[in-house]
């Protein structure tokens, strides 16, 4: 079929049902015999087109809420729904974003973006279409025939985000993207994905330990606490902290879930 | 054949160099070395002197006659050997039986174990029931089954064909099966994750992942079926270079012998090193090196 | 933490009772034992049902009666000494100089360079080769036979334990000279202990060299006690229970070496990872 393409994807109208919905779910791993609770009772909305930031230290289940949102794992108690349909398996309509970028080394940029339409409907001119609007997002079209052994860090990671995006999904999930990267690259790279992803018009999910981030590119900030995985708050970003890194709001919100997490915030503070 | 070839990389990477007790001692003793360490040039003279040096003083002993022709031959004898068995067509035929026979006994081991080893790296059943067998079988060398085949094929073409054909088989079955057994769970799990199905995941997951393992496995058959072809040729051959070390044995001309023996290590290393061209062919991916930020 | 976690899935109660049961079943796999349940029974029958003819294929009754006919006359065991005596004495030449040859090369870059590249180039030399050569030079008697064992046993040996000390990483290297090590103490404390897995790879494929020389030895070599003695008098005289008893013993310890060295090497792994 070829779909015309115009820039954001179609968003359902505005109804009473979440985009996203977790209602009560938790999970618990069997090892060495006993089981262990990783996510206890978690419950969370989440409206269309907005951007949830997960924060939480290792340990707190957040990656495995992300594998029980994307479908990967069906065994745990509680209900995930999609639109109102409950989750039974993955779908073209979620996609993720892993740490390490998983670039298939043996595929070209323009080939490892491709993959991810092999069973989207298209046909080859438009999936060429559709690979090298992607890269043209994530500025890198000018390395479509690379290897990925030939690219940064970096780059790698900003192509895994196009393979991502290439199969216009609702949902983006996204664990601990930019975490193998350094903190320059990280910086700029968080920049590129607040843009992207308003771009695309999808809902974010991502999860993070890195606290600015979270404060930066979400519209809403879930703290976990570890052993088991649970929410300890929910708390609203201002736009204005969203906007600027160095506004007092960032500042004040940032401290505020440092404190959360438990993280001292140095002597001779007032606190 | 260039010294780089015949070392391992990366094992023999000139950076990995024994460490010493500082670097300015180091540094002293290296002599001429640059800023950067030996130069290549450097590197490949070095490696031929000890060659070089043996063969000085080999010419010089059989030039004082202090070695009795029989146990140490001149290298002019050897010249002079190596001049009429090319002259007269014998060392190109020799060797081309000898490379004929490898060649099919590879080529039939590796499709059986290609095959074999892919159904094995598939099927954990397969696995569970041929795999232990198979490794059992592997420990023992198959001279041991010489003699006893011997009895049953006589000493003809398909009894070379069959033990060289089995000692290179058990390598690319081994390599075959684990490079598929082990592709990387992470891609794996991108598989699901971009909704791949079993010829999807098998296309752009499993079988590049499994190159080099599979490669591994080729070429460590390939030595085996050296191998076995020399053994072959001594025990049961009239042809052959196996057989011209036999003979050269026989008739006291260790010259025969060692031109055997070197035409012997030429021809498997040049197949060796078809092998990893071949190696590098397939993985075009490889080829680059991270040039761009 | 990324999404790889370590996933055990979770159990309902009953189930996780019945496991228990289950896993002793299960540790002894039964599956492999199948294809050799199945070989055992093909011989038995190829013999009783005349498949393959009896002047070719002895029943396995047969080499296990002739088996025990060997040991109570003392002559198996006599040749079985013969030849794990060369074996042994092979083995022992050549890893003795392998380790030191390899130790050399790894601790001297410059003796590794000079001298490594003919060590690597000599590799590509099928082991067979070495056969009619040493013949002349040692003769084929007891002198030829433990030369050329050495000769295989020198090889994976030497390559190991030379991989095994120069490969030291970076790293480790760099500690030992902040720490102001001489060559000696660097060799004791950083180099020896690093290179003991490769060296033991080199061993494993000694103990599985030597043995093939040596079985290739007393079977290209001259004929004398020991099992490829008889291997020959089997083969001669067409006595195929003989025959197949020797080649059984061949293979069986060529297993039980290879068993030995995974072992060895795995017990190893485990010491050097705790």
């Amino acid at each position: 079929m070829n779909a015309p393409f115009h820039s954001p994807s179609p968003q359902p109208p505005a109804t009473a049902v979440p985009a996203l919905d977790i209602r009560h779910v938790s999970k618990a791993f069997v090892v060495d015999g006993k089981a262990v609770e990783v996510l206890a009772d978690i419950s969370l909305s989440v409206e269309a087109g907005s951007f949830v930031s997960i924060v939480g230290a290792s340990g707190c289940g957040k990656s495995t809420l992300l594998r029980l949102i994307l479908g990967l794992d069906l065994d745990y108690a509680g209900e995930i729904s999609l639109d109102g349909r409950p989750v039974e398996g993955p779908g073209p309509e979620r996609s993720i974003v892993f740490q390490e970028h998983r670039l298939l080394p043996w595929l070209t940029v323009e080939g490892n973006v491709g993959a991810a339409l092999l069973h989207s409907g298209l046909d080859a001119a438009a999936r060429r279409r559709s690979v090298a609007e992607h890269l043209e997002l994530v500025g890198l079209e000018a390395f479509a025939k690379a290897y990925p052994a030939q690219l940064s860090g970096g780059m790698a990671q900003r192509v895994a985000i196009a393979r991502a995006l290439a199969n216009r999904p609702r949902f983006l999930l996204l664990d601990e993207p930019l975490g193998a990267l350094d903190a320059l690259t990280r910086l700029r790279l968080q920049g590129e994905l607040k843009r992207i992803v308003a771009h695309e018009g999808a809902t974010a999910v991502l999860v993070t330990h890195d606290v600015d981030e979270a404060v930066f590119l979400g519209h809403r900030i879930v703290v976990l606490h570890p052993r088991p995985g649970r929410i300890a708050a929910v708390l609203e970003v201002p736009e204005e902290a969203r906007a600027d890194r160095s506004s007092p709001a960032f500042v004040a919100l940032r401290d505020r879930v440092l404190e959360l997490l438990g993280v001292s915030l140095g002597e001779g503070r007032a606190r | 054949m260039s010294l780089a070839e015949t070392l391992d990389k990366p094992a023999f990477d000139q950076s990995t160099r024994a460490g010493t007790a500082t670097a300015s001692a180091a540094r002293r003793r290296a002599g001429r070395r640059g800023p950067a360490g030996p130069t290549p040039l450097g590197t490949v003279l070095l490696g031929l002197s000890f060659p070089f040096a043996l063969l000085v003083a080999w010419w010089w002993a059989a030039r004082l006659g202090i070695v009795p022709e029989q146990i140490l031959p001149a290298p002019a004898t050897i010249y002079e050997t190596v001049s009429s068995l090319i002259a007269d067509g014998s060392l190109a035929t020799h060797l081309e039986i000898s490379t004929h026979r490898v060649l099919v006994g590879f080529g039939l081991g590796a499709l059986f174990g290609l095959v074999f080893g892919a159904a094995a790296g598939l099927s954990p059943t397969v696995r569970a029931f041929l795999y232990p067998p198979v490794q059992a079988v592997a420990r023992v060398n198959v001279l041991a089954w010489m003699p006893l085949l011997t009895l049953f094929m006589g000493i003809d073409e398909p009894l070379k064909y069959v033990v060289i054909g089995w000692s290179a088989a058990i390598p690319i079955i081994l390599g075959t099966a684990r490079g598929i057994e082990n592709v990387s769970p992470a891609f794996r799990e991108l598989g699901r994750v971009l909704h791949f199905n079993t010829r999807d995941t098998l296309r752009l997951v499993v079988l590049p992942g499994a190159v080099p393992s599979i490669f591994a496995g080729l070429r460590e058959g390939l030595a085996n079926a050296w191998q076995t072809l020399v053994l072959a040729e001594l025990f049961a051959s009239f042809e052959g270079l196996g057989y011209l070390m036999t003979w050269g044995r026989q008739l006291f001309q260790l010259d025969l012998v060692i031109i055997a023996m070197i035409v012997v290590a030429l021809a498997g290393l040049a197949m060796d090193l078809g092998l990893r061209w071949l190696e590098r062919r397939a993985q075009p991916w490889k080829r680059g090196t991270r040039d761009v930020h | 933490m990324s999404i790889e976690a370590t996933a055990a899935t979770t159990l309902p109660a009953q189930a996780r009772a019945g496991t228990a049961l289950r896993t002793v079943t299960r540790r002894i796999d039964w599956r492999p034992w199948t294809a050799f349940a199945a070989l055992l029974a093909l011989w038995f029958a190829a013999h009783h049902f005349g498949w393959v003819p009896a002047k070719y294929l002895p029943s396995p009754l047969a080499v296990v009666q002739r088996l025990i006919r060997e040991v109570t006359a003392g002559t198996l065991l006599h040749d079985l000494h013969e030849t794990l005596r060369r074996n042994l004495s092979g083995l022992v030449i050549g890893v003795a100089a392998g380790l030191a040859l390899g130790a050399l090369l790894g601790a001297s870059s410059l003796v590794g360079r000079i001298v490594g590249p003919t060590v690597l180039a000599q590799r590509q030399t099928a082991l067979f080769a070495w056969v009619p050569l040493l013949a002349m030079w040692f003769g084929g008697g007891d002198t030829g036979k433990i030369t050329f064992i050495a000769v295989a046993a020198f090889q994976p040996v030497v390559i190991g334990t030379w991989r095994g000390i120069s490969l030291v990483p970076a790293t480790y290297r760099e500690l030992s000279d902040v720490l102001l090590l001489n060559r000696w103490n660097y060799m004791r404390l950083v180099a020896l202990p690093h290179a003991l897995p490769m060296i033991f790879t080199g061993l494993h494929g000694a103990l599985i060299y030597a043995w093939l020389a040596t079985v290739g030895s007393e079977l290209f070599l001259n004929i004398s006690p020991g099992l490829g003695g008889r291997l020959n008098e089997g083969s001669q005289l067409f006595e195929i229970d003989l025959l197949f008893l020797v080649i059984l013993l061949f293979g069986l310890i060529g297993l039980g070496f290879n068993t030995l060295a995974e072992r060895a090497e795995g017990l190893l792994i485990r010491w050097n990872s705790r």
